[in-house]
């Protein structure tokens, strides 16, 4: 008998092992695939065009970037884990918030830059993934400038009277008529990959006109002119086939085998082509589906 | 001596015209000429790369045009060095004055064109979808990256 109790002790043991082992490997493997699912909806959400300076040797993602607007410039923050610099010291919460509310952790609002106003459609699910990405990187210690904007937006009050009078904090709601894919498409068009905050006009104090979405925008950032993106067989893309607008957004060929460059050009690189092909055609679909609207 | 003297002159008429000729023969490009010429050709590789996008798409058939597209794109990017010449960048050129300011930059994203054309051709000839695919999405590549850095933005 006493020859016994170690031997079952040892099968135990080594059966208590062998289980925890299989559910550490379990853990980091589901790990891995959030991080994974991250790094794709942090392409798809476009983050890396704006919160990397333009600088061959510039990390993607410590920010720095300048966003010149009307209404001032921006510099785009360090979205590394970094402590001090970056946003190493975020919970969840502060991470969705950030994006659903458009608050930083402090509670203070942000300017609308940030494209919160689009990205307040995403799940609470895509946030968190994408932050697992953002939290597996390596932190950089980045220190950036402040905005350069004038007196009357130096206050984040101002930017908080914004929210009031042009912000709806709202999570996407799926078309239930419509296919899966236009509604996937909806999601990354309107939310994730924020295509409105350039191609949509601004009126008041630069508020989407979301009744003229994706009509093109003749003031763009950098002075550059946006193109009206609705199927306007004219103005618009309405000649483009889905197979059309799902190339452009993988090489950036236009229909007739031209090359456009601009502003896109960098987000075909950094988003566009990294998605899937089904999650293009999503978009094409989506893209194809609006009311054909003439530029202004 | 009559005989002699228009021989001699019948010379010297033959070897003035020859002349004349091999000054007509060595083209006076303008710099609106090297423009429009560059203009011309780029239209060229325009075709060649919207018809064989066609074929890689899998929306046409016939192999053997997409080797035609494919090989004529190589030609005409083989001939992108001459196109620059200095002082072409006449008004409504879309070439920025960086082609003429960086010209080892230039010269590196023009090799970069050359290159993918090449491969891209080769690929085309072989028949592998796959191959060609991937060697497409590079040609794509260099088209971007120097009209992003070299041309002016496109509305």
């Amino acid at each position: 008998m006493r020859a016994r109790a170690p031997f079952l002790t040892t099968i135990v043991t080594a059966g208590l092992l062998f289980y925890l082992s299989d559910i550490s490997v379990a853990a980091a493997s589901a790990d891995e695939t959030l991080v994974e699912r991250g790094r794709y909806l942090v392409h798809a959400g476009g983050c890396i065009t704006c919160h990397t300076e333009e600088s061959a040797d510039a990390v993607p993602l410590a920010g720095g970037y300048a966003v010149k607007s009307p209404f001032g410039t921006f510099y785009t923050p360090n979205i590394t884990p970094d402590k001090e610099t970056g946003i190493g010291n975020w919970s969840d919460e502060d991470f969705v918030r950030a994006f659903h509310q458009g608050l930083n952790p402090d509670g203070e609002a942000y300017f609308p830059a940030f494209p919160y106003t689009s990205y307040t459609g995403a799940t609470r699910e895509d946030l968190l993934a994408m932050k697992a990405y953002l939290f597996s990187l390596v932190p950089v210690r980045k220190e950036i400038p402040p905005h350069d904007l004038p007196v009357y937006m130096s206050s984040r009050l101002a930017a908080r009277a914004w929210q009031l009078s042009y912000f709806d904090a709202a999570r996407f709601e799926p078309d239930e008529s419509r296919s899966a894919a236009w509604n996937r498409g909806a999601y990354l068009v309107r939310h994730l990959g924020h295509c409105g905050e350039c191609h949509t006009p601004r009126g008041t104090l630069g508020a989407l006109l979301h009744d003229r979405e994706l009509t093109g925008n003749p003031d763009g950032a950098d002075g550059e002119s946006i193109p009206n993106i609705t199927a306007d067989r004219k103005d618009g893309i309405g000649r483009w086939s889905l197979s059309d607008i799902e190339y452009f957004l993988d090489l950036g060929m236009l229909p007739d085998g031209d090359f456009a460059g601009g502003s896109m050009s960098s987000v075909i690189e950094d988003n566009t082509s990294k998605l899937t092909r089904e999650d293009r055609m999503a978009i094409a679909t989506y893209i194809a589906s609006l009311v054909p609207l003439e530029s202004e | 001596m009559q005989a002699a003297k228009i021989r001699a002159s019948g010379m010297f008429i033959a070897i003035l015209g020859a002349f004349a000729y091999s000054v007509v023969a060595i083209a006076e490009t303008t710099p609106q000429d090297a423009s429009d010429y560059r203009k011309s050709v780029m239209t060229t590789l325009k075709g060649h790369i919207g018809a064989s996008s066609m074929h890689v798409r899998g929306l046409v058939d016939g192999q053997e045009f997409l080797v035609k597209h494919a090989t004529g794109l190589a030609n005409g990017v083989s001939e992108l060095e001459r196109l620059f010449p200095a002082g072409s960048n006449v008004e409504g050129s879309d070439a920025l004055p960086i082609i003429w300011e960086q010209p080892e930059q230039f010269a590196a994203a023009i090799e970069k064109a050359v290159a993918a054309t090449r491969k891209f051709a080769e690929a085309a000839e072989s028949g592998d979808k796959e191959a060609i695919a991937a060697a497409f999405r590079d040609v794509g590549g260099s088209c971007r990256g120097c009209h992003d850095t070299f041309r002016v933005p496109q509305d």
